[in-house]
């Protein structure tokens, strides 16, 4: 087996220059490495503490340390804040793996004018600011706006759609779709077309090309797309302060409220703290399932 | 070997077009049980696209595919019970050689014991029953390659097809490989259709050749029949290296053709039929050549010219003689002692057997 050994020797030859150019990488990063300890890492280490401090009725914070905005979590009212919160996150990250998977797969196939043409039109909601894109959804749902105007027509007749959670999550899942895409499109485009023709000549059917082949092969995809709309959409606060108005409150407005409009800094603070860790959290679980669900899938059949 | 009745695979006038200006076929040809077949011929002739055809990846234009009596072209591909090795062997790099191996059986729900004990005889066939565990990243082109093999192999199909699958070795890779193919088409007795643009792989291979151009069959025949008798002027320049040789008939007479080349030369040629008219070619393989060495005997067409380029190939000297009447030879001689003699600018004797001047079809 001459033709291994030197196989593996010019492998070895190759790993030295890379293995420097790698170290030379990590250089490269540590600027950003040094601005997200200034303005990620720091401010959240003032956030924190100053979630552990007292409600002043006169200043920012009294610096007495206490639990007592932990407490106020046992609150049904902040209980069902969170639970909200987190719900709300996670269907909008399944409908958008729901939607967005044929379209990356599509557009990881598709050639010339037609992807480019994808991946503009996916990339439109991005185009726009917030806030209109916000007020276009708001229009279109509204008790006079076009999908009534649709819905009346057909029969159906008028229906309470803004101020309600399918609101908050069409919203949300339209703005955020191409962060799960975007993911999914570079993991797809990277597994050879043989392989699924390979899957194909030994028996899988479409589906079962997808199942074996394409979700196994771009997991790392999904799993960065996911992670993208899950913590961006529990941080959300433009879509549901106008979709979903005093009903479909979620953790980002009640931060904002308790900011600006109650001046209570340490309860906002301990919000903020428990979004972090409650998404923390539902990551971490999710990516264990994840690891477990691929690994039952490799055991059994 | 050929057996008769039946055939496995009959393409009848496969047609596939791709723009108005690229097409491909008509293509017919059978395969035979137990018969390896190869498809040969330039990028761009048709081989690959009519294997992907077989296999179920392109729409037929036009044509029809049979496997036995059932009628293949209607078929998706993953109900088509026809194997397939990749030219980059499509390994799925997240699962381990076995259950590379395993996947198709899986897919059938085939029962668990008996995928284990096909999927390790087969890799016991191929010389991997060690590297069950390892992924395809772990292993060596040639191994790769034997996985990818026993992974449409253990899948027991009707007819195996491999799309190039040595291109991506190494010469002395590619040698071993090739002895290893052979070995297991012995053993297994498979139906194969080989698709190569390397001549000397489907010669050493094949028990028939098909040669392809510009989408259609040129040739199909044996090894030998494809070597010594080339149907056009295109397979015998293709496969080995050809002396063609244009020139007019003069007569026939008991089976020999006299052909005028330029002012002065003459050549006889074997012809059993009539004489036919006007211009033709004639083939003559470079080391069908003789050179007549002093004392040695003399072939029959005999003619003499002055050495130009003398290339050493170790087993062989390659030379270029630039014969009297302008015509320029390839011929090809065995380097022993004798041809150390051989000088640029030389005169040199040689001569041929007519049996080995071939006429090409006018």
């Amino acid at each position: 087996m001459t033709a291994i050994s030197h196989t593996a020797a010019s492998l070895d030859d190759a790993g030295e220059p890379r293995a420097r150019i790698a170290s030379w990488g990590t250089l490269l990063a540590a600027p950003y490495a040094l601005y997200l300890v200034l303005v990620l890492l720091v401010p959240l280490g003032i956030v924190t503490v100053y979630s552990f401090f007292t409600y002043s009725t006169t200043g920012v914070a009294l610096p007495v340390l206490t639990l007592r905005n932990y407490a106020q979590l046992a609150d049904p009212y902040f209980l069902r804040l969170i639970g909200r919160t987190a719900g709300i996150a996670l269907k909008t990250t399944a409908i958008c793996v729901v939607l967005g998977y044929p379209l990356a797969y599509a557009l990881a196939r598709a050639k010339g004018a037609l992807a480019s043409l994808g991946f503009f039109l996916l990339l439109t909601p991005l185009m726009v600011s917030p806030v209109v894109r916000a007020l276009g959804w708001y229009v279109l749902l509204d008790r006079n706006g076009l999908v009534n105007t649709v819905l009346v027509a057909c029969g159906a007749g008028r229906q309470q759609l803004l101020f309600s959670e399918p609101a908050v999550l069409v919203g949300l899942s339209h703005l955020l779709l191409p962060f799960m895409v975007l993911p999914l499109v570079a993991s797809i485009e990277r597994i050879p077309p043989s392989l699924e023709e390979a899957a194909r000549n030994l028996g899988a059917s479409p589906l079962g090309v997808f199942r074996k082949v394409i979700l196994p092969l771009s997991l790392p995809g999904l799993i960065s797309g996911a992670v993208l709309v899950y913590v961006e959409s529990a941080s959300a606060y433009v879509l549901p302060a106008l979709l979903g108005g005093r009903f479909v409150r979620m953790i980002g407005n009640e931060v904002y409220d308790a900011l600006l409009v109650s001046y209570n800094v340490p309860q906002a603070a301990m919000l903020t703290v428990a979004l972090v860790v409650v998404t923390i959290g539902i990551l971490g679980a999710s990516m264990a399932l994840a690891r477990r669900a691929i690994a039952v899938g490799r055991a059994s059949r | 070997m050929r057996a008769d009745g039946a055939p496995d695979l009959r393409v009848e006038g496969l047609v596939k077009r791709y723009a108005p200006q690229v097409t491909i076929g008509p293509i017919s040809f059978e395969v035979y049980p137990g018969e390896y077949l190869s498809l040969l011929g330039p990028s761009g002739c048709g081989k690959t696209t009519t294997l992907r055809c077989i296999a179920g990846f392109e729409e037929l234009t036009a044509g029809t595919i049979h496997l036995g009596d059932v009628r293949l072209d209607r078929q998706p591909a993953h109900k088509r019970n026809v194997g397939l090795v990749f030219q980059n062997y499509a390994l799925f790099p997240h699962l381990t050689v076995y259950e590379n191996v395993a996947f198709g059986l899986r897919l059938a729900r085939v029962d668990r014991r008996e995928i284990d004990r096909r999927v390790g005889a087969m890799l016991e066939l191929v010389g991997l029953g060690d590297a069950c565990r390892r992924l395809p990243a772990q292993l060596s082109g040639g191994q790769q390659q034997r996985v990818a093999i026993a992974r449409a192999v253990v899948m027991e199909p009707r007819v195996i097809l491999f799309d190039e699958p040595l291109s991506n070795l190494d010469l002395k890779l590619r040698l071993q490989m090739r002895r290893e193919l052979r070995e297991l088409q012995r053993r297994l007795g498979k139906t194969t259709i080989y698709v190569t643009h390397d001549q000397a792989e489907a010669l050493a291979l094949s028990d028939r050749i098909a040669v392809l151009s510009h989408g259609r069959i040129e040739q199909i025949g044996s090894p030998r029949e494809i070597y010594e008798r080339p149907a056009s002027a295109f397979v015998a320049d293709f496969i080995g290296t050809a002396n063609l040789v244009r020139g007019e008939v003069l007569g026939a007479v008991e089976g020999r053709l006299t052909v005028a080349v330029g002012e002065t030369l003459r050549l006889i040629a074997e012809w059993p039929g009539p004489a036919p008219r006007g211009a033709l070619t004639l083939m003559l393989r470079p080391e069908r050549i003789r050179i007549d060495w002093p004392g040695s005997e003399a072939a029959e067409n005999r003619f003499t010219g002055t050495l130009g380029d003398i290339v050493y190939l170790g087993e062989d000297v390659s030379l270029t003689v630039q014969l009297d009447g302008a015509v320029e030879l390839m011929v090809t001689a065995k380097s022993d002692a004798r041809s150390r003699t051989l000088v640029p600018g030389a005169r040199v004797a040689l001569s041929a057997e007519p049996a080995d001047l071939h006429v090409l079809a006018p």
